[in-house]
């Protein structure tokens, strides 16, 4: 007898436009002695370096009501979320992964590159890509002068 | 209000035979086929060993639990284990039951009870079970979520079986499992 497991297939990726609200819809099970309310949080997310970064002011939220049970049941919850375009601090283009949590509890579940976005006008200057640039020069504009006149001294 | 269940096999217990048949396997080192890790027979206590540190350090008993069952504060718990036995009368054996913690350190008993029993003699293995139905307390922690039991006393070798992350301990806070995105959408 052939025994195959299969694995949950994963999500897929697509495509939106800042300005898109993203509904997200995730399953679980839950036990609890009292009834009580979870907030679920979503939001897009990337990855650097550094780590994992949330794009914070595109999360969104909803709370959800769970009645006392103490056998683990079943419960679906829908998260919204609106990508916020960057010129308001919000999302830039790009791939990014989404992450949905349930606050103060270990439950999580994220999937890395499945969210493509796009919509923000690419006009406009820029800053940030030659920061770094522009500082080193300012640097040695300031180092060099003091070097000048130590050489003149001597 | 629901009674919950756990059962837990034992599998066969032997007697011990004072000064009688020579043990199965001689003392001294073995390789376990299923993990492949070296361990060490000791026929005085009839139980293998491995070694850490210098130390001896008994087999695991602990298992994963083929389920895991939800509990809160107030409920009740039955434990049943089963076992077959075959030898010489036995008086006073002990089926002991334990929930707790079980970690690095061995397992951190924070429920015991304990039934005795008297066993026929027999020539071939009889089956056997035994229960006992704990009342969770209000103080119950999450982490007690381990099982337990031994069968041990009246010249009964010590067996001991337990399961790993078997209970589910439903207290204020919610227990959550199985977390997973199903879809998202443009809405």
């Amino acid at each position: 007898m052939l025994d195959i497991a299969l694995a949950p297939m994963a999500l897929p990726l697509k495509e939106f436009t800042v300005g898109d609200t993203i509904r997200v819809t995730v399953s679980f099970k839950y036990a609890v002695a009292v009834d009580t309310t979870v907030t679920i949080k979503a939001g897009p997310y990337y990855r650097d370096f550094f780590g994992t970064h949330m794009v914070g002011t595109c999360v969104g939220q909803t709370d959800v009501p769970l009645t006392a049970t103490t056998t683990l049941t079943p419960q679906t919850a829908d998260v919204d979320f609106l990508l916020i375009p960057k010129a308001t601090g919000g999302i830039d283009n790009g791939t990014y992964g989404l992450r949905v949590w349930v606050e103060d509890t270990d439950a999580m579940s994220e999937q890395d590159n499945i969210i493509i976005v796009s919509g923000n006008a690419s006009g406009g200057l820029d800053l940030s890509g030659i920061l770094p640039m522009v500082m080193m020069l300012m640097m040695m504009g300031m180092i060099m002068p003091m070097v000048q006149q130590t050489g003149e001294g001597a | 209000m629901e009674l919950k269940t756990m059962a837990l096999d034992l599998g066969v217990i032997k007697p011990l035979q004072v000064g009688g048949d020579s043990p199965e396997y001689p003392a001294g080192w073995y390789i376990d086929p299923i993990t492949g890790q070296r361990i060490f027979y000791d026929p005085n206590t009839q139980s293998f060993y491995t070694m850490a540190g210098g130390v001896f350090i008994p087999l695991g008993y602990m298992n994963p639990s083929p389920k895991q069952v939800a509990v809160g504060p107030g409920e009740k718990l039955k434990i049943t284990i089963s076992y077959k036995y075959s030898g010489p009368s036995i008086t006073g054996a002990i089926e002991y039951f334990s929930i707790g913690v079980y970690g690095t350190f061995g397992f951190d008993e924070k429920m015991t009870a304990k039934n005795t029993r008297n066993l026929p003699a027999s020539t071939t293995p009889l089956p056997y079970t035994g229960a006992y139905t704990f009342t969770i307390p209000d103080n119950v922690a999450s982490n007690w979520d381990d099982i337990y039991c031994k069968i041990y006393g009246g010249g009964v070798p010590q067996t001991l079986f337990g399961y790993e992350d078997c209970l589910l301990i439903v207290g204020k806070d919610p227990t959550i499992s199985d977390f997973e995105i199903t879809d998202f959408a443009k809405v």
